[in-house]
């Protein structure tokens, strides 16, 4: 009986924080899917915000080693400066679009953090030195997926190759009879190529 | 074709007009032209297009296609960027000309390939001259059946090497070759050559090094300059001794040529591409009997 009583003392008491939590009232209920959904909101939104950020010409050029080198050379091409104003920014080639290939992406980044951290082109003669490893690297990366951030942009099928040089219309024709992908002959397009590269890297 | 045939239709009735049998030139005024552009090489080597880290059409060589396919349209552009030393000029000269048009004309009768240049003479560098005896030199050159290696696609490059005289660090005593090169084989080209200072022409060929002279082949070479315009008749027989290209009609022949403008000697003259010669048949150039 006295037990009764006192299971009835609990579920009669309202002000019980173990009560409340475990049987919240509808309102609260509400109140916890809003306050929750605000906050997922938030936090999603600054998570990508965040991301976005990281994906800025600003920032890839906020280091010293992006700025001085690459960034240099990637002035003077098609890509950042061109008779109809469209710009491709180092995100544009160097990151995927899609959220999980650019999430994967941007995990293989903090190797990239590590390398700041070190040192490991904190110099013109490391750089140098460092550039074709770091160059075949991310041909490798764009020709494993069919260059897929330049098809981000450009196709075969949306080409008109009546309106190419003799040069390019030849050029473009053989790569569709190949099967063969943007990265295969454009190396360089935006930066010098490396020195020491090889008949292989040209295959 | 219908030109051609028209133009040769003339061209005989007039030789028959004049009653001439003797070797004539046609009149050049009813022979069909081709516009090439001849353009400054820089260091362009046999060994440089094939090369696909330097040279983006090395593949495009590889698969069979000729210089021209991709670059005919491009000949002056890509003069300008060498005359000016953008690309693969180690030592440019100030003031060179980046291009010259050239109109070519052929015909034939059956004993002679006429072959007739003209030119408009561009603006003198004032650089030091390195052929101090002639101002100006023209050459053309012929290959059979593409015996020769890249001789179907790639014209007089075929002869021209890294370590040919006038190439950076080449000895000045290694001429043009052939990889292979042989008369025997037919492993060669034909060369003719007209140097305006001399005023004479040369009959020579290039196998396994170049010779100027000893052909059989050349009747004549005259050049005139009326006003600024060069032009330039090669009469040659069909037929020819050791060293010397047997033309046949219906047969197209590997034809490039070359001019040493500006008093200029080795590789700083400006070349074609390879084109075809059709002897009454398609070419690039055709010529045909008149």
């Amino acid at each position: 009986m006295s037990e009764q009583n006192s299971d009835n003392s609990k579920q009669e008491n309202p002000g019980g924080l173990w009560a409340r939590l475990r049987r919240p009232s509808k309102k609260s209920l509400g109140g916890l899917l809003a306050v929750g959904f605000v906050v997922g909101v938030l936090f999603w939104g600054g998570f990508n915000t965040a991301m976005e950020a990281t994906n800025t010409e600003k920032f890839c050029i906020s280091c010293h080693e992006m700025y001085d080198n690459v960034y240099q050379e990637y002035k003077e091409t098609i890509h950042y400066n061109n008779r109809t104003g469209v710009r491709a920014v180092c995100s544009d080639c160097h990151v995927p679009k899609d959220w999980t290939y650019k999430m994967i992406r941007k995990i293989q980044a903090s190797r990239e953090v590590w390398g700041k951290i070190t040192g490991t082109i904190d110099t013109r003669e490391k750089f140098e030195a460092k550039r074709l490893t770091l160059a075949r690297r991310e041909w490798a990366r764009m020709k494993s997926v069919d260059s897929r951030e330049c098809r981000n942009c450009h196709s075969f099928e949306s080409m008109n190759k009546e309106a190419q040089k003799q040069r390019a219309r030849k050029q473009h024709e053989m790569a569709v009879e190949d099967n063969m992908t943007c990265i295969d002959c454009h190396k360089g397009i935006a930066h010098h190529k490396p020195e020491g590269m090889t008949e292989e890297d040209e295959e | 074709m219908k030109k051609t045939m028209i133009a040769g239709a003339v061209g005989a009735l007039l030789a028959l007009g004049t009653g001439s049998a003797l070797a004539a030139a046609p009149d050049w005024g009813k022979v069909e032209g081709k516009d090439i552009t001849a353009f400054y090489p820089g260091v362009s080597p046999l060994e440089w297009i094939q090369k696909g880290t330097e040279h983006g059409g090395a593949r495009a060589l590889k698969k069979g296609e000729t210089c021209a396919d991709c670059h005919s349209d491009e000949a002056a552009d890509m003069g300008k960027k060498m005359a000016s030393g953008q690309k693969i000029e180690p030592t440019p000269i100030a003031g060179k000309a980046a291009f010259i048009p050239v109109k070519v004309q052929a015909a034939h009768d059956g004993e002679n390939l006429y072959v007739r240049f003209s030119w408009k003479q561009p603006a003198a560098s004032g650089a030091a001259k390195m052929d101090d005896k002639n101002p100006v030199k023209i050459a053309f050159m012929l290959e059979a059946g593409g015996k020769v290696d890249l001789a179907d696609q790639s014209g007089c490059w075929a002869t021209c090497h890294t370590d040919s005289r006038t190439m950076p660090g080449a000895d000045e005593a290694k001429t043009k070759y052939v990889k292979g090169g042989s008369l025997a084989e037919g492993k060669f080209y034909d060369l003719h050559q007209w140097r305006s200072g001399e005023n004479k022409g040369f009959d020579g060929y290039v196998a396994d090094k170049r010779v100027m002279e000893g052909g059989k082949a050349l009747v004549s070479a005259e050049g005139k300059k009326d006003g600024d315009t060069w032009s330039v008749v090669f009469t040659r027989k069909l037929a020819g001794g050791e060293g010397d290209v047997k033309l046949e009609s219906g047969k197209a022949y590997n034809f490039g040529f070359a001019i040493h403008d500006d008093s200029a000697a080795g590789r700083f003259h400006h070349v074609s591409l390879g084109y075809k010669l059709g002897l009454d048949t398609d070419g690039h150039i055709k010529a045909a009997k008149q």
